[in-house]
């Protein structure tokens, strides 16, 4: 007689493996940024991590990996920004909020049509970056004007060629080592079927809700 | 309406709703918001700690075997140097004396002689370039109490700025690097009566591993290759630490000349940081001050 069904062992899974590869992608992001930096921007492993969760493994995952990893991302390096009134402050459940976002987004596009296959997880990742930075941008555009932080502001030709740009390259190349450990050492396993949707719908999607 | 409360894009508009308005409520002075994230530090921390222990490890191991040849030579080099450096020791022991007796005698303070120096290690970076402060393993609970509008200047081990704390809690800072957009402080040429001006973050300069000098006084020449130093003007960081130097000057524009600064702190490559923190001086004693008059 088993002990526990194959159901709980899948749950068992997705939470060991996932717990492992966030502890893992944030630690050595903020622990060693220079070896993943290109022209000032460096590969942001967490945000790729979250994308490519949320494109193979479905909404929750993407929800909840993003999520989590958010609010890891709070604690090792959360964004200071100028207030209103000139200061400096250190927010916080920003990143929370962001890759709760991304996760979300990553499970959304490409993903029934192109039944989460390889290629298009670049596509994913590259779409997500560009949703990421586009709004990060005019956010900072616009708070900056209003707290009168002239010294936050660059134009959007600089914005383009030196953090747009290098930014999707470095998102691109981070996602060939990411996707595989996802896509063949992840929380879920797709050995022996070929529809994916069917795997995520038994293993991913939902599981979030039963644990 | 339960087929709406069950949908889970409803689901995610509350969530990401909940999640901006903390976020907002954490940009309030003495925001509680912030000590829901305990909990998450309590577990990520000392994770954190392990690997980038072993990535440290692996990094040195692999030093050890590409740089065997050139750490010999250096080994050699720095020897021929510490010997040279204590003849110069010696040379200086009378200097100091002197000094010391002069000293004494004009009143002169030491630089830093009102600070207290904390040593502390740098545990995370920056994720990206947003998210940019940098964390450090100490906190209240080892003596850097930060009271809300204050702030303390960090530097490396040479005494050049790195940047200051901006947030404390029991067991870690965070830092406010020198490059980041929101960091400003005085500045001045490192000559007796220099120029004063402002040294801030340029969100367009940061990139380069640069920093904009602006406020400076149209009739003062600044040239490049000139060492820059705090002023002390603000209270907040004390007269004569170094920033690092001019690299070009703009005078295009005679009614606001500006400079870029680049300096002296690689924060990428630093492992550990000083904090100063202003001493404070015990009251004196009432059977004292009673004497007294």
């Amino acid at each position: 007689m088993r002990l526990i069904n194959a159901n709980t062992r899948s749950r068992v899974r997705k939470i060991v493996v996932y717990a492992v590869y966030i502890i893992l992608v944030s630690s050595i992001q903020v622990s060693f940024p220079d070896a993943f930096s290109f022209k000032g921007q460096t590969a942001d492993l967490m945000f790729v991590f979250v994308v490519l969760s949320g494109y193979f493994n479905g909404f929750w995952d993407g929800a909840v990996v993003g999520f989590i990893c958010g609010l890891v991302r709070d604690v090792f390096s959360p964004p200071a920004v100028v207030g209103l009134d000139g200061d400096v402050r250190v927010t916080a459940f920003m990143g929370a909020f962001t890759l709760f976002a991304v996760g979300i987004i990553g499970a959304s596009f490409f993903t029934k049509r192109m039944h989460r296959n390889i290629p298009f997880s670049f596509v994913a990742v590259i779409f997500a970056t560009v949703c990421y930075k586009t709004a990060g941008y005019l956010l900072i555009y616009g708070w900056s004007n209003l707290a009168g932080a002239e010294s936050s502001l660059y134009m959007p030709l600089t914005f383009l060629v030196h953090s747009f740009l290098p930014q999707l390259l470095l998102n691109a190349i981070a996602a060939v080592p990411l996707m595989l450990l996802l896509r063949f050492l992840g929380p879920v396993s797709f050995k022996g079927n070929s529809k994916n949707d069917e795997i995520l719908k038994k293993q991913g999607e939902g599981t979030w809700l039963g644990i | 309406m339960k087929k709406l409360l069950k949908s889970k894009w409803f689901i995610a508009l509350i969530v990401l709703l909940v999640l901006a308005a903390f976020s907002v409520l954490s940009l309030l002075p003495g925001s509680p918001v912030k000590k829901l994230l305990k909990p998450v530090q309590l577990v990520s921390s000392p994770a954190q700690s392990v690997v980038k222990r072993a990535g440290d490890t692996l990094s040195d191991f692999w030093s050890a075997i590409t740089d065997g040849i050139a750490i010999r030579e250096e080994n050699e080099a720095l020897k021929a140097q510490i010997a040279d450096l204590r003849y110069q020791l010696t040379q200086n022991e009378e200097a100091a004396l002197r000094y010391e007796e002069l000293k004494d005698a004009l009143h002169i303070k030491d630089m830093f002689s009102n600070y207290d120096i904390y040593g502390a290690s740098i545990l995370s970076r920056e994720s990206d370039e947003w998210f940019s402060t940098i964390r450090l393993n100490a906190g209240s609970t080892d003596g850097i109490v930060l009271e809300e509008g204050n702030s303390f200047p960090v530097l490396d081990v040479e005494m050049n700025l790195v940047g200051r704390v901006i947030e404390t809690s029991d067991t870690e800072s965070r830092v406010l690097p020198l490059l980041h957009e929101g960091f400003a402080v005085a500045g001045k040429v490192n000559v007796v009566n220099g120029a004063t001006f402002m040294v801030i973050g340029d969100a367009e300069l940061k990139r380069y591993g640069l920093c904009l000098v602006k406020d400076i006084d149209p009739d003062v020449h600044l040239e490049p290759g000139m060492e820059i130093v705090t002023s002390g003007d603000g209270g907040l960081f004390p007269e004569g630490i170094p920033i690092g130097v001019i690299q070009s000057v703009d005078y295009s524009n005679a009614l606001e000349v500006t400079a870029t600064l680049k300096p002296y702190s690689q924060i990428g490559r630093l492992e550990d940081v000083f904090i100063m923190i202003p001493y404070v001086e015990a009251e004196p004693a009432e059977s004292t001050v009673a004497q007294g008059t």
